[in-house]
This record gives structure tokens, C-alpha cells and sequence, in this order.
């Protein structure tokens, strides 16, 4: 009887909305791939930029296509600066500090959003508010104490400066909030205890939070360049982001090589992007549980 | 999930052994100096000249502190502030210098010239403009000034004579226009102004009557009247587009869509190693840079760059050494070799520029000099009142205020600044 | 007994929760607390980054009063988050429905849009400022062929269209980012939810309304809150499109603080510059949460 009425109603629906249909997914592709068309033109730039010779990076009138096509950008960018070694460090900055993001940021989040402690509300204001304050406000005091042990040039310097941002723990407490409570008593009444109930209930569940907490972390660490800039010294340290602002030297600029260089660097993240993009966007459905 | 945690612990744990690995010491002996400086790749001459110091010194070790130069100033003050121990630092232009100053980082260097009995006669009286209360800081090894920049074929093509050694601001402006020609793709421009404050400004200081720092900027108007006028009758490029665009010059100069290029002996080295490398066939040639009228020819101004001691380095003696030769007499040579203009400029090193392949050597004369102003003067305030006139100046020129509004704006906020 | 049991349970409880925080928080407190707070004491100092701090008391914040920059910036900054903030949140909502829909390469338009969120800022700021160029930019080029616009827009070279620009950037920029927050809404609303609508015979409009919009709320509140602090504390892409010209047209507050310590060297006045923006953002952020419970609900 059920399936019958489902069957008759399908039916019904196609053949009276099957125009209705059709136009509307037109004007869904129409609005999308214009849109997609102002998203993907500046990367297009970048793309003919990254072919020409310098000198005709700003031509005009611009073309398009390059009448020659400058492949050797692409070596030179591996030439003019070691870009596979800052490469590597950066890949090794961004993995190690999304790592540690994650983990201490959900641990934390889980105890501000569903257990209760003394201090709590103020000690929240307090990630809070140091969210609101440019970095650039207390980057000197910061330096000066990163200098006093010892560890400015290293990658550990920067490592412990954006592990603990108190975004991360934001984020999650937000997603962690939206997680009924009587999940959780239902558990510890089965007799888990928090540890447990983190990691045998929350984790899992939590997984297009983490997934997006990691796309904000790795891009943010991978396009950081005041952070590098003011720790990273010496070459064998510095990140792609600081071997892009050497190809803007004094009196001169090769934008052909930073569009180059920066393609280049773009495609990690995308990588990244497309493999979690299945954690943030499904995961939920099943769960019901919303961020 | 559980194997992509799995990956994801491995590859930290990798990453974090191979960032344990050992750093290497040095051997004990010998001292090693850190020298902070912009450009390493740029700056042919510095590798150069750290061979032959290498071979002069051979117990000193140079350790390079390579910085982007857009970031330069920001980098090396943080550094400081923190308490950095690099012994040379590279001085990159004036407001950096006062500020360094002021903040006693920089150790004075009057009793090493003293006791070494240096001569600082060689550098035509630029480190007394560096003096602060009679203590000089830093010493010069770099130092360029203005020129004027000519493409040849522009001038053949519209039958004007090229550029002279001595030619005022209004004969400059005339023949501007009449090198100008064609349209769209085509078009040439007559002359270009670079979207600095001072490829305008600089021609309002060279009677030496007025610096950047005044109390009244209204003697400004006639050269930001000149400027505009141009731009508005499509001389020169226009401004916005320069800045919006992030348009060097250079590109422009080398696809020949400019007749004439008000700028820096810096990119006299740039030119001749892009001509050699094909990068553009462009005929070029110099002159000297156009003056007011009344002023003599050979009148310019000019930016340094000097090596100072760190006030907390631990071998201030050696760094001494140091700065001694890369900017004494031997460095000029090297820095002359490779197309830049040394703070000592004697014939010799005039001559070792200008016979370098690829050089317009009829046109040498246009690096002979009367007198070099700073850019920009010694005062405490001038990087605050720099970023004012940068911001007037960039108002005037996108035409968003006129001339001469924007002249009493500067005025009016410089004097704020100056008052307190 | 069981008094004893109760305390020293919840003693226990106490320390399970601290055993939580305690790892994240010793790196925050170290690294970003310490410093914050050391920062935000020097707006009573006089600091140049070198020699000694020496008290000024109050001095910094009188100076505020009459620097015209700083209301400039003040201004620029509440305006270029009045235009960023709603703008976002409808572009990135409108952009999550619209993806939301099962249509082909849905996944691979997804990333298209996210593309600018994850580029290098030196090289968008650079493409930009030339796609929109005054004289040279295909932007004003079609403006004048095709729409027959005489004068269009100087952009980022007029002191009327800099902000506009870059707000148009910034969104751009951004709004990949919130769509995945958006998105990820979207898939927890359970779809017994509409089905049941539907047979009540509600429409398309009135299910937006009704359902998508309420159900959605944990998420817009989320990033009303980030967007409105990243707004205030914007920096980086000002810093490098327009450099907070021309003139003053796009000086915010960060960048002016940022002048005042790294090109001025007054450290004092610059912490006395954010201190100024951290209430601010402060009291935004206080009343977001405190109106939280007013539209926000939590299925």
C-alpha cells in the first residue's frame, strides 16, 4: 500500500514538474557557471601571466594567450630560490600544526562545551578576546620571548605560536553544542567515563568539523607570511610564502614567476580540499547532527 | 577515518624526526659575523666581494641573513627590538637610519675612523649628511642617484635631439611632448613618472632652498602642476593606472613604451644585463637629471646605502674590519664591475662602470655629479612625515584633490606632526 | 560518607574537565595570552621597541581623541564590515542552496568556488588590482564597449570605489570558506523535515522560510561571529591592494596601528589603537552571544 502511493506519486510529480524541472536546473547552471566564471577569471590571469616573459606581464593591451610560452617560468622558480626545500617545510609547518590544532583544540572544546568547571564562562571571554586582537598588535612581546628561549629561526617557534590558536577551539565548541546532551548520559549512564565518551562518541561525530577546522588550519599556515617573516631567517628554514617576496626585489619584480610559483603552491591545498570535501559534506547526513 | 589518523600520525612523527636533526656548530675557532642584508640574488657584487674578503680574512666566516626587500625595514626592527645579535646590518634608507638612531641600536663608528685614521674624504661629504648631533652611524657603500633614461630610437623616429646634460624642468616637459606619439597599442609616451613621491617631488628640492621636511609645502606646486598637466594631456602614464596595475617601469622601458625615464643609476646594471640576456634590444642612453631653472646642471639627489654595527654584536671589531673594505676603495671596484654605483665614486671607479660591455659610453658624462641631495633629511620624524606625503602625494595624483589642496593638506599635517 | 563521596567527585569531575583543556590551554596561555596581555598594557606605556618603557598613564588614549587618522580609520573599518558581513553570509548562503542541489559535477563546481579561498593573497591582490586597472582592465573595458559607461569606476585608484573594491574582493576571497560551513549545515537538517511540510502543502518559499532558514541558525550564527571579528581585524589584504590609500580611503584600524608601531615606533599608542578595537569587537561579540538565545536554536 505504502510503496504503491510512493510509485503513483513520483509519477504525478514528473510529468507535471518535469518543465518546471528543466528550466530550474538551467537557471541553477546558468547563475553557477557564471559565477564560476568570475571565480576561475583571476586564476586564468595567473595562468597566461605565469607564460609570459616578464616584461609583458603588464602589457597593454593584454592578451590572453601569450604569443610565446615562457615553460621555462616553471623551471626557474625552482632555480632563482630552493623552492622544493621551502616546499617541504612548509608541508611540514602546515601537517604538524593542524595536527596538533586538532587534537588540543577538540580536547578543549569538549571540556568548555559539555562540562562544567569553575572559571569556565571567563576562561572562554578570554579565547575569545584573544581572537579580537590582531596579531600584529602582539607579535614584538611575542617575539621577544620566543627569542628569550632560544627559539626564534626554528620551525618550532612557529609551531608552538599557531598550535593553540583559540580558534580552533571556537570552532569546535560551536559544533560540539549541537550535540545532544542526553547522547552523552545515555553513555555515562552505560558507564563510560569522559575520555571514553570523547573519543568513542564526540570524535566520530565531529567529523566535518574537524575536516573543516583542517582546511582552515592548513591554509592558513600555508599562506602565512608575517609569521615566517618574522621568525624565519635563514634559508634552509623559510616556507614558499617568503620565496614568493623574493621575486619582488627593490627596483625590479618578476610576476611572472610569482604567478608561477603561486599556481604551483595552490595545488597541495586543492588536493587537500578534494579528499575532505566528502568528510564536511556528507558525514553529517547520516548523523543529523548539525555544525 | 581511523587510517587517514593513522597517515596523519606517521607523517608528523616523520616530519618531526627530520626536523630533529643536528644542527652543524661552528669548529671554535675564527669569528662569524652575521651580515643582514636585502637581495642576495640581486646584488651580484656581494658574493664577489665575499670571496676576496674570504681570501683577505680567512678566519672570519660571513654568515648572509638574506631579507625580502619589500619587508626589509619591518623584519630587521622586530630582529632589533627582540635583542638580535647580528653584527652588520644593512642600512636601506633614511627613516630607517633615524629610527635606528634614536633607538640606539647603532654603535657609533667616529672612534674606529679615529683610531684606524681612515679617510672619509674619498665619499664627497656624504657621511656628514648621516651625522646625528655630529656621530656618524653607518658607512655608506652604495650610492645612487638620479638620472634621466632616454630611449634613442623614441627620439630618432620624431627627429628631437636627445636629451642634454643640462636641461631645465621645462625644457624636459617640452620635449616630452613632442616625442610623444601614436595611439592604443602603440602609443609612445614622452616621458614617465614612476608612481614614487619622489620622481616628483625630487625636482622641488634640487635648489636646496626646501627639503621634504618644511613647515609650507606650497613651493611644491609648480613641479606637481608640471606632473599633472602632462598626465591629464597623456604625456605620461597615467597614475592610477600605474599604481592599480603595479606597473614598473622597467617593462615599459624595455617594450619602448616611453621615450624618456626619470630614475635611478640602480637600473643601469638591471638594463645592461638585460640587454646582454636578449630580454630587449632597446637603445638606450643617459643623462644628467633636469634641474630648475637657476640651478646647476649635475644638481640630483640620491639614496644610500650604508653598513652600520649592531649596538649588541659581540665582534664589533671585526665587523669594523668588515665595513672598512666593502665600503672603502676595494668594495667600490667590485660593486663598479658589476654595474652599480659605489659611495666612493673616483675616476677609477667612474671608468670601470662606464667601460663595462654594453654601456653607452658617449654618455658617461651624465654620471658626473655637482651635488647629491639626500632624498630624503635626518630628522626623528621623518618616517611619520613621509607616510603623509606619500599619502597626499598619491591623492594629488589620482586627481582626487587638487594640486594645490592637497599641497596645504601635506601643510597642515606636518605641521600637526612637527608641533608635537 | 556521602558528603565526602559528592566533593570529591565533582573534585574529580573539575579535574577530568581541566585534564581536557589543560593541554591547549598551557600553549595558548603561553604563546598568546602572555603576550596579549603584555600588549595591551603598553597602551599606558611609552615604548619605541628599544629603549626603556616608561609609564604615560592615560596619555595614549588623549592622543586619541584628536588624531584624524585614527577616526578616519575607525570609520573605514565599521564601514568595510558593514558592507563584508551581510554581504558574505548571503552570497555563501545562496551559493550552500544552490550547490546543495544534486546536480552533475556539483563536486568539482565546489572547489571551483573554493579556489580564491585557498590562493596565495600576494598574487590575488596583484590580479585583482589589474582585472579591475582604471585604464587597462578588461572590467572597465566591457563597462565602457558594452554597457556604454563613460566614466566607469577608478576602482581601487579612487577614493569613492577603494573600499567597494575591496569588500568585492574580500568576499569573493571568503565566501568559499563559509559556503562549507554552510553546506555542512544544510546536510544536518533532517529531509523527514521538508517531507512532512510537503504533505502539510507547503511551498518551496515557505519551506525556506520555515525550515532551511531556523534550522540553520547554529551555522549563521557561527560565522556572523568570525566574519564580524575577522572584519574589524582586517589587515593583510588592505595592506597589500591599496597599501590603506589612496590617501586615507582604506586606512583601517589595524593598519593604522601597524604604522603607528613599525613605521612610527610608538608602541604605546599603537596598543592603545587595538585596545580600542579589542572593546569593540569585544562588546559585538558579548551581545552576539547574548542574543544567541533569542534566534539561534539548537535542534
Amino acid at each position: 500500500m505504502m510503496k504503491m502511493l510512493n510509485l503513483n506519486d513520483i509519477k504525478n510529480y514528473r510529468i507535471s514538474s518535469s518543465w518546471k524541472n528543466v528550466f530550474k536546473k538551467t537557471l541553477i547552471y546558468a547563475v553557477l557557471s557564471a559565477g564560476s566564471l568570475i571565480m576561475i577569471l583571476p586564476f586564468l590571469w595567473m595562468l597566461s601571466a605565469s607564460f609570459k616573459l616578464e616584461k609583458d606581464v603588464f602589457r597593454y593591451p593584454f592578451t590572453w594567450i601569450p604569443e610565446t610560452f615562457q615553460w621555462i617560468n616553471y623551471m626557474k622558480i625552482w632555480k632563482k630560490i630552493p623552492f622544493l626545500l621551502f616546499s617541504f617545510n612548509t608541508i611540514k609547518l602546515s601537517v604538524i600544526i593542524t595536527f596538533l590544532q586538532l587534537l588540543t583544540s577538540s580536547f578543549a572544546a569538549y571540556a568548555f562545551a559539555k562540562l562544567k568547571f569553575r572559571g569556565r564562562n571567563f576562561l572562554f571571554l578570554c579565547y575569545i578576546g584573544t581572537i579580537a586582537i590582531p596579531w600584529q598588535v602582539y607579535m614584538v612581546p611575542q617575539y621577544i620571548m620566543m627569542r628569550h628561549l632560544g627559539l626564534n629561526d626554528t620551525h618550532l617557534s612557529l609551531i608552538l605560536l599557531q598550535a593553540f590558536t583559540p580558534f580552533g577551539v571556537f570552532l569546535m565548541r560551536q559544533f560540539y553544542l549541537s550535540i545532544p546532551n542526553e547522547l552523552l548520559d545515555a553513555a555515562r549512564i552505560d558507564g563510560l567515563n569522559e575520555y571514553q565518551i570523547y573519543f568513542k562518541i564526540m570524535l566520530p561525530l565531529s567529523k566535518p568539523a574537524l575536516a573543516s577546522l583542517t582546511i582552515f588550519t592548513f591554509v592558513f599556515v600555508w599562506n602565512d607570511f608575517m609569521g615566517p617573516l618574522i621568525y624565519f631567517t635563514s634559508d634552509k628554514v623559510k616556507t614558499i610564502q617568503l620565496g614568493l617576496r623574493m621575486f619582488i626585489q627593490q627596483y625590479s619584480a618578476d610576476y611572472s614567476l610569482i604567478m608561477a610559483a603561486s599556481l604551483v603552491s595552490l595545488i597541495p591545498v586543492l588536493i587537500l580540499f578534494l579528499a575532505l570535501q566528502r568528510f564536511f559534506i556528507e558525514g553529517i547526513a547520516t548523523t543529523g547532527v548539525k555544525g | 577515518m581511523r587510517k587517514i589518523s593513522v597517515v596523519l600520525l606517521l607523517l608528523v612523527s616523520v616530519l618531526m624526526l627530520v626536523s630533529c636533526k643536528k644542527k652543524d656548530g661552528s669548529d671554535g675557532t675564527g669569528v662569524k659575523l652575521k651580515l643582514v642584508l636585502w637581495d642576495i640574488n640581486q646584488a651580484t657584487y656581494v658574493p664577489v666581494l665575499l670571496e676576496e674578503y674570504k681570501k683577505l680574512r680567512p678566519d672570519v666566516e660571513i654568515e648572509i641573513i638574506n631579507i625580502p626587500a619589500s619587508d626589509y625595514i619591518e623584519k630587521v626592527n622586530v630582529m632589533l627590538s627582540g635583542g638580535d645579535d647580528s653584527d652588520i646590518i644593512t642600512v636601506k634608507d633614511i627613516p630607517e637610519y633615524a629610527s635606528m638612531v634614536t633607538k640606539k641600536q647603532l654603535d657609533s663608528l667616529d672612534g674606529y675612523i679615529k683610531k684606524d685614521k681612515y679617510d672619509l674624504s674619498a665619499y664627497s661629504g656624504v657621511p656628514d649628511e648621516l651625522r646625528v648631533d655630529n656621530v656618524l652611524f653607518a658607512l655608506p657603500f652604495r650610492s645612487d642617484f638620479w638620472i634621466l633614461y632616454y630611449n634613442k630610437e623614441a627620439f630618432d623616429k620624431a627627429g628631437v635631439d636627445y636629451p642634454s646634460n643640462d636641461m631645465t624642468w621645462s625644457e624636459y616637459e617640452a620635449i616630452a611632448r613632442k616625442v610623444t606619439s601614436g595611439a592604443g597599442a602603440d602609443k609612445v609616451y614622452g616621458s614617465h613618472h614612476h608612481t614614487w613621491r619622489s620622481t616628483v617631488q625630487l625636482g622641488t628640492f634640487q635648489d636646496g632652498k626646501n627639503t621634504a621636511i618644511s613647515k609650507d609645502y606650497s613651493f611644491m606646486a609648480p613641479v606637481y602642476n608640471m606632473v599633472t598637466g602632462m598626465q591629464k594631456d597623456g604625456i605620461i602614464m597615467d597614475y592610477a593606472s600605474l599604481k592599480a596595475g603595479n606597473i614598473h617601469y622597467s617593462g615599459l622601458f624595455y617594450n619602448k613604451q616611453i621615450a624618456m625615464l626619470p630614475m635611478g643609476t640602480w637600473f643601469i646594471g638591471t638594463l645592461m644585463s638585460k640587454v646582454k640576456e636578449g630580454v630587449t634590444d632597446v637603445k638606450w642612453g643617459i643623462a644628467r637629471f633636469p634641474h630648475p631653472d637657476g640651478v646647476k646642471a649635475g644638481t640630483t639627489a640620491g639614496t644610500l646605502a650604508s653598513l652600520a654595527i649592531n649596538a649588541k654584536s659581540k665582534n664589533k671589531k671585526e665587523a669594523w674590519e668588515f665595513i672598512k673594505f666593502f665600503c672603502g676603495p676595494d668594495g667600490a671596484k667590485v660593486l663598479a664591475g658589476a654595474g652599480s654605483l659605489p659611495a666612493i665614486r673616483n675616476e677609477d671607479v667612474i671608468n670601470v662602470l662606464s667601460s663595462r660591455d654594453g654601456f653607452p659610453k658617449e654618455c658617461a658624462g651624465a654620471l658626473e655629479t655637482s651635488t647629491v641631495r639626500l632624498e630624503l633629511p635626518m630628522h626623528p620624524k621623518v618616517s611619520q612625515i613621509e607616510q603623509i606625503l606619500n599619502e597626499e602625494h598619491e591623492l594629488i595624483m589620482t586627481d582626487s584633490v587638487t594640486v594645490d589642496k592637497g599641497l596645504s593638506s601635506m601643510t597642515k599635517r606636518v605641521n600637526e606632526v612637527l608641533s608635537k | 560518607m556521602n558528603k565526602k563521596g559528592n566533593t570529591s567527585l565533582l573534585y574529580n569531575k573539575r579535574l577530568v574537565a581541566y585534564s581536557f583543556l589543560l593541554p591547549n590551554f598551557i600553549g595558548f596561555a603561553v604563546f598568546t595570552l602572555i603576550p596579549v596581555v603584555f600588549a595591551l598594557a603598553l597602551s599606558l606605556m611609552n615604548w619605541d621597541g628599544a629603549n626603556e618603557i616608561t609609564f604615560a598613564g592615560l596619555k595614549n588614549f588623549r592622543e586619541l581623541i584628536s588624531d584624524e587618522t585614527f577616526r578616519i580609520s575607525l570609520l573605514n573599518t565599521f564601514y568595510y564590515s558593514a558592507g563584508t558581513v551581510p554581504l558574505t553570509i548571503i552570497c555563501s548562503l545562496g551559493l550552500a542552496l544552490l550547490l546543495n542541489q544534486p546536480i552533475k559535477g556539483r563536486n568539482a563546481i565546489r572547489a571551483v568556488y573554493f579556489f580564491p579561498y585557498v590562493a596565495s593573497l600576494v598574487a590575488v591582490a596583484v590580479v585583482w588590482n589589474m582585472i579591475l586597472n582604471p585604464t587597462m582592465g578588461p572590467v572597465n573595458e566591457i563597462l565602457q564597449k558594452v554597457f556604454h559607461i563613460a566614466k566607469p569606476p577608478r576602482w581601487s585608484a579612487s577614493v569613492d570605489w577603494a573600499m567597494p573594491t575591496v569588500i568585492i574582493v574580500s568576499i569573493w576571497k571568503n565566501m568559499g570558506y563559509y559556503m562549507i560551513i554552510y553546506l555542512a549545515g544544510l546536510q544536518g537538517i533532517p529531509r523527514e523535515l521538508y517531507e512532512a511540510a510537503k504533505v502539510d502543502g507547503a511551498g518551496n518559499l515557505q519551506c525556506f522560510f520555515r525550515i532551511t532558514l531556523p534550522m540553520l541558525t547554529p551555522s549563521t550564527f557561527f560565522v556572523s561571529i568570525m566574519l564580524t571579528i575577522s572584519c574589524f581585524k582586517i589587515f593583510d589584504l588592505i595592506f597589500v591592494m591599496t597599501g590603506g590609500g589612496p590617501g586615507r580611503a582604506t586606512n583601517v584600524l589595524v593598519v593604522h596601528a601597524y604604522n603607528v608601531a613599525f613605521k612610527n615606533f610608538n608602541f604605546g599608542y599603537s596598543s592603545a589603537i587595538s585596545l580600542v578595537l579589542f572593546i569593540i569587537v569585544l562588546c559585538i561579540t558579548i551581545i552576539q552571544f547574548r542574543m544567541e538565545k533569542k534566534w539561534v536554536s539548537y535542534f
